[in-house]
């Protein structure tokens, strides 16, 4: 008790200001502070977040201390607080507001790196051409080792073809395994897919960071290849 | 011999709303038909259990056997039972065709109509908490059932007493997602009731409440609410999931709010508190009738005046919005006696 005694003395009642996040159009005023959310949620107790005390800050107008605060990047965004919520809250997308308020240069360590990467040289690992494509074609060999599976190629920008994947950059980095999973299938299954050989990145961590600008940038340039390679369908698994 | 007036109203639905209106009717002359559609009068007020400790809670369930006893015995009120609603005509009077469940077809004429239709159970399946899985998962509806039926209170899935039981609040009501945003104002009074009344029949009983805030349960509130925090565990977080242990023991997820944690209990038995809905059959009476219903479902009685959109024709009771039996036995009464109105004055 007194821990938590000692923690609201650090809210300073003074900073409270409806007017605040008023315009904020995310249901939060009608909270009945259930908290079904944060009894759902995978994170709840983690540096003392919870998901209604976020909804109840925005409320309140707390807007500063949030964005300054830690809770809303502890946050999964995974969404089940949402699924539950009876009053139908986007809970998620009030924390995304919250990340988008802050200062980039701000924006935790690994997302802001990646993205950052990401934006600049067309994947989060800042991995060039030639090694993407060494990568690519070093697992379609050893996929081609295995029976059943002779003369296996990975087609890197093949006009014209039925299927464009995008590739997490993980894929081509610790878990170059679990690239094969979908390759194998695309060839049993006679699939005409390719593969971009630049902007390949299939994540797009602007979602998690609240940067709509960076995601229209990821997205356009799954679009552009879509376009130049005359691709019609698109398996963006991330 | 009662006075009697030859004026006729029909009255669907046998719940403890239509009992009062019945009986209120009848002592003043009016003749009554009550068309019920199950087998038996008091609807769900007859399933509810006396919750009295050491003396009356005032809870009300024992109301609906002296109305009963009236609907029965007074020879101005005529009970068909087990029959539905099929038809209505508006002509001189107003003709309610309905029929039995051997399919045998019947009619009644009457001056005015009251629907006292009552409402639905909140039904849990759809929320996290495995209720149609789980056996100790109980709704408040069935505990009180329980209770009434064997003066006991035992875990669905072996029989013997529940040590730790936890009640879950608002179970199907204050939700936007089911478009259910009233509060069913009977849930906090049964449950808390009940909780007492396993306090005093199982001294040493751990009872929790996951609530949001506790609902008015009478005029002595206020010492009421005192006893709730000292005698039961309170926890103001809704739980997120409900999952089933070995020997039937339910974990509950839950967020305390007192000390930051997210936590899992082990319980013996979990109440869902359900709250009240609009029936099923209200979309198909009302357009039977005539009538509207409000955006939820209810039946519109002009801001609870217990005046439909059409003349002659009454609404009342859970029918109209969720209440507990006090209030629908008021509402009976005054119902009645806006009919007497209309139809000294309007026929």
């Amino acid at each position: 008790m007194n821990k938590v005694k000692e923690k609201s003395k650090t809210i300073n009642l003074n900073l409270l200001n409806h007017d605040k996040c008023k315009s904020w159009d995310y249901l939060q005023d009608i909270c009945m502070t259930c908290s079904i959310c944060s009894s759902s949620c995978p994170v709840s107790g983690v540096d003392d977040f919870d998901p209604r005390k976020m909804v109840r800050m925005v409320s309140l107008g707390f807007e500063d201390e949030l964005i300054q605060s830690r809770w809303p990047w502890i946050c999964t965004m995974c969404g089940k607080c949402e699924s539950v919520c009876p009053m139908g809250i986007d809970i998620p997308g009030i924390a995304r507001k919250v990340r988008s308020l802050r200062d980039r240069d701000k924006v935790p360590g690994i997302l802001h790196k990646g993205l950052s990467m990401a934006l600049k040289t067309g994947n989060n690992l800042g991995l060039p051409d030639e090694d993407f494509i060494f990568i690519i074609e070093d697992v379609a060999e050893e996929i081609a080792e295995e029976p059943g599976f002779e003369n296996f190629k990975a087609p890197i920008d093949k006009k014209g073809a039925n299927l464009l994947t995008t590739i997490h950059n993980k894929l081509v980095n610790t878990h170059t395994e679990d690239l094969k999973h979908w390759w194998k299938i695309f060839y049993v299954a006679k699939e005409d897919w390719t593969v971009p050989s630049k902007n390949w990145e299939g994540t797009s961590w602007g979602l998690f960071t609240g940067d709509d600008n960076a995601m229209k940038k990821m997205a356009g340039r799954v679009a552009d290849h879509m376009k130049q390679l005359e691709v019609k369908n698109l398996l963006w698994p991330e | 011999m009662e006075r009697m007036i030859d004026q006729n109203v029909i009255i669907l639905g046998g719940g403890i709303t239509g009992l009062t209106a019945a009986s209120e009717l009848a002592h003043l002359g009016y003749h009554v038909e009550i068309i019920e559609k199950s087998e038996s009068i008091g609807g769900h007020a007859v399933r509810l259990t006396c919750k009295a400790t050491e003396k009356c809670v005032k809870c009300g369930a024992c109301k609906v056997d002296e109305k009963i006893q009236i609907a029965h015995s007074h020879i101005n009120i005529n009970i068909h039972m087990g029959c539905t609603l099929t038809g209505i005509k508006n002509g001189e009077r107003i003709s309610v065709y309905y029929r039995n469940q051997q399919d045998r077809k019947s009619s009644s004429n009457a001056e005015a109509v009251i629907i006292a239709t009552g409402f639905h159970p909140f039904n849990p399946e759809t929320k996290p908490y495995g209720y149609d899985r789980f056996k100790n998962v109980i709704t408040s509806l069935e505990l009180e059932k329980r209770i009434k039926e064997h003066n006991d209170i035992k875990k669905p899935s072996d029989l013997t007493p529940p040590e730790k039981i936890a009640f879950v609040q608002c179970v199907g009501s204050r939700d936007s997602s089911l478009n259910h945003l009233w509060c069913s104002k009977i849930c906090c009074p049964s449950s808390l009731r009940m909780a007492h009344l396993i306090q005093t029949k199982q001294p040493g009983a751990d009872i929790s409440f996951f609530y949001i805030d506790f609902q008015n349960c009478g005029k002595d509130y206020q010492q009421f609410q005192t006893t709730i925090h000292k005698n039961f565990r309170t926890i103001r977080a809704i739980p997120g999931d409900i999952l089933q242990t070995k020997n039937n023991h339910l974990e509950v997820s839950f967020f305390d709010p007192v000390d930051h944690k997210a936590k899992e209990e082990i319980f013996d038995l979990v109440v869902l508190s359900v709250g009240i809905t609009p029936n099923q059959g209200n979309r198909d009476l009302s357009e039977k009738l005539g009538i509207n219903l409000t955006e939820f479902g209810f039946f519109d009685t002009h801001n609870q005046t217990g005046m439909t959109s059409k003349a002659g024709i009454f609404a009342a009771g859970t029918a109209c919005h969720p209440m507990g039996i006090e209030e629908s036995l008021s509402s009976g009464i005054k119902t009645a006696f806006r009919v007497v109105e209309y139809l000294k004055n309007g026929k």
